[in-house]
């Protein structure tokens, strides 16, 4: 619809509004679209209801020690855990989303290109409780070889090193699931924004000599940075936010903090944390702890999410 | 005597012509060099995993990428020139990058359907867990309440969240308010609402409240909150979509406001409704948390909506994984399977109605 319409419309119906049926009409419609702020305030306020009490008994610690011993209980390192993971996934996910696009958008004969985004979107659409069995089943068994080697040849790298020699339940492949979760996510936007370089900039490069390379470097992806970031981000929330595909792959460990060792087991994940403690929650008092936990996972992927947002709209509206 | 105007048409070789493309012309040069760089990394890579001991991990990784990349930029370089070797680095990691998203989806999907199939039975589909244990074998027992569950949980959520979402987008397009902007905003933040905090929310105020039992009717409720997003957003979409021909042609013919959007508007735009519907209900279909925290699971077969625990495929997925007894293991998969199905039937009909255009 173009902008030019619009005032027509508008005017149109400053006149019509006059009408009794016709204001009913708006109102019930106007109600009706504030049921997402409605949830939303729900959501802050009867979680933030539940964190507030756990905050006075456990003070900041709750947030700032790593302990699930009663009457002792920190997320820390669940927190830490869920970003250390999301960044495993983003380093993994990013590189391959943004290549995978630009394949789909510069490369691929366009047959090629409506094959590959339709099967994008079907591995968007796989539910993440399959992707966690299909972790647990197949993926797990083959990246714990995968993590022997990394830390037989890469030992000396920090990040590498591994002393318990157990490599199941690893953050390394918690973040890789994240990663496959992420990438048709990342790719779908990616691959719109880089569509919508305009042909005359793609050409004029051309027409100067400019590479592939050179293209995408000075034009392509100047010109979508702000979309790009924006995927990037989405995606990103997708990634705190995700509990079950998690849930199978990683061990909880409270206790030492995993900070750097990824193919070291254990790791933390807030979202994964609520659902494992759920079932085995001893009484009304860790289910308002878990409560605040989400709380406090809600704020974080709010906040990632909204920023993401704020990026993607500002250059053009994009479906996520 | 008239004036001789050059016409190409009158030329049929001319006209027939396509566009000279000098630049991309494929030289035998070129060719030889493309399938060198290929053919070349594929021989010393074979050759590596047929007589060496190094893991075909490293092999692929360390050696066979690399010298993909190498063998590239050296063909680029020979016949292009320097400039051609980043381009060469791209294309390379470019369709790596593809074919690494395809391993991945090609093995989800093949040990999906092929360890699925194994646990597939009528009695699997039809029957309910009642008197089953993990060790009990495959031939008894199945997921027939988990799909019942999970129909009446997907059927009572998009009964609420499908007519909310439709609204929001009609308030964006047709009644266009002052809050249009901030009404977007807040369906996008809530589009990134994770599906456990959704749980929890519903656990809270409903189910620990005491107002609602653990029950397919709160786990609807879950499910609506990841629901409405999808829904209110494809649906703005397709309305968009609606020519304003009509809107103007209806309002002209002296009908009010309400009447084009309900009458006009929506008729317009049913298969495009429609679609956001079938997107919003596989957006959600597979989602587990919130079912752990609200539905929990229940053996039986249950028809009440408010009464008891339910099950559903995502809960049924979840109880039966890492189980010590290989059946139990393999329900897994069947259920995940019949998921899968239900996925892929919901995928392929929102692509069929979405070829189609509104207002047509």
């Amino acid at each position: 619809m173009s902008d030019v319409e619009a005032p027509v419309l508008r005017d149109l119906q400053s006149a019509a509004t006059s009408h009794r049926g016709d204001r009913i009409f708006n109102r019930t419609i106007a109600a009706a679209a504030f049921t997402a702020l409605i949830v939303l305030a729900g959501i802050t306020v009867f979680l933030g209801a539940q964190a507030i009490p756990v905050l006075q008994e456990q003070g900041l610690s709750f947030l700032t020690t790593s302990v699930w011993n009663p009457p002792d209980y920190g997320i820390w390192g669940m927190l830490y855990g869920s970003v250390l993971l999301a960044a495993i996934a983003l380093v993994i996910a990013v590189p391959v989303s943004l290549l995978l696009s630009v394949f789909m958008v510069f490369l691929a004969p366009r047959p090629v290109a409506a094959v590959l985004t339709n099967l994008v979107d079907l591995m968007a659409a796989i539910p993440s409780v399959i992707i966690g069995l299909w972790a647990f089943y197949v993926l797990a068994p083959v990246s714990e070889g995968w993590q022997q080697l990394m830390n037989q040849y890469l030992g000396w790298i920090p990040i590498f090193a591994n002393n318990s020699g157990n490599f199941s339940g690893t953050p390394f492949t918690a973040g890789f699931v994240l990663a496959i979760m992420m990438i048709p996510i990342v790719t779908s936007v990616t691959r719109e924004v880089l569509g919508r370089t305009p042909p005359e900039l793609i050409n004029a490069s051309e027409a100067l000599g400019c590479s592939l390379w050179t293209m995408l470097r000075y034009v392509a992806l100047p010109y979508g940075r702000g979309g790009l970031v924006g995927g990037v981000m989405l995606g990103l929330g997708r990634a705190l936010g995700e509990t079950i595909a998690v849930f199978f792959v990683l061990k909880i460990v409270f206790d030492p903090v995993n900070y750097y060792n990824i193919i070291e087991s254990g790791g933390g994940s807030v979202a994964t944390l609520i659902v494992s403690k759920f079932g085995e929650a001893s009484g009304p008092y860790e289910t308002q702890l878990l409560l605040a936990a989400g709380f406090f996972l809600n704020m974080m992927t709010l906040i990632v999410n909204v920023i993401a947002n704020l990026i993607v709209n500002r250059t053009g509206r994009l479906q996520s | 005597m008239s004036t001789i105007v050059f016409d190409p048409s009158a030329l049929p070789a001319l006209a027939e012509q396509k566009p000279q493309t000098p630049w991309g012309r494929r030289t035998s040069r070129f060719r030889i060099a493309v399938v060198l760089a290929v053919v070349i990394p594929a021989i010393v890579v074979a050759a590596l995993f047929a007589f060496s001991e190094i893991p075909g991990a490293v092999i692929m990784v360390a050696i066979y990428f690399p010298l993909q990349i190498l063998a590239a930029v050296a063909a680029a370089i020979a016949v292009r020139g320097t400039k051609a070797a980043g381009d060469s680095v791209i294309i390379v990691s470019a369709i790596g990058a593809t074919i690494f998203s395809g391993v991945v989806l090609v093995s989800l999907l093949w040990s999906i359907i092929t360890k699925g199939l194994q646990a597939m039975s009528v009695a699997f589909i039809f029957q309910n867990n009642e008197y089953i244990s993990p060790s009990t074998p495959l031939g008894y027992g199945g997921i027939g309440h988990a799909i019942l569950g999970t129909i009446l949980i997907v059927a009572i959520s998009a009964l609420i969240a499908v007519p909310l979402g439709v609204m929001t987008a009609l308030y964006i397009t047709e009644v266009r308010g002052r809050a249009v902007p901030y009404v977007r905003f807040f369906v996008q933040a809530m589009s990134g609402v994770p599906s456990v905090v959704a749980g929890l929310f519903i656990l809270t105020v409903l189910i620990l409240s005491g107002a609602l039992n653990n029950s397919a009717f709160a786990a609807g409720l879950a499910y609506a909150i990841l629901m409405l997003p999808t829904v209110a957003r494809t649906a703005e979409e397709v309305l968009k979509l609606v020519p304003d021909d009509l809107r103007t042609g209806a309002l002209a013919l002296g009908s009010t406001r309400a009447r084009v959007a309900l009458r006009v508007v929506v008729p317009a735009a049913k298969t495009g409704i429609i679609t956001a519907a079938i997107l919003g209900i596989a957006r959600v279909v597979g989602e587990t948390a919130p079912l752990l925290l609200t539905a929990l699971k229940n053996d039986k077969t249950v028809l009440n909506p408010f009464s008891d625990p339910i099950s559903a495929l995502p809960t049924y997925i979840f109880t039966n994984v890492a189980q010590p007894y290989p059946d139990a293991v393999l329900r897994a998969w069947g259920a995940a399977l019949a998921l899968m199905v239900l996925v892929a039937v919901l995928f392929t009909v929102t692509r069929v109605l979405s070829a189609k255009r509104p207002g047509q």
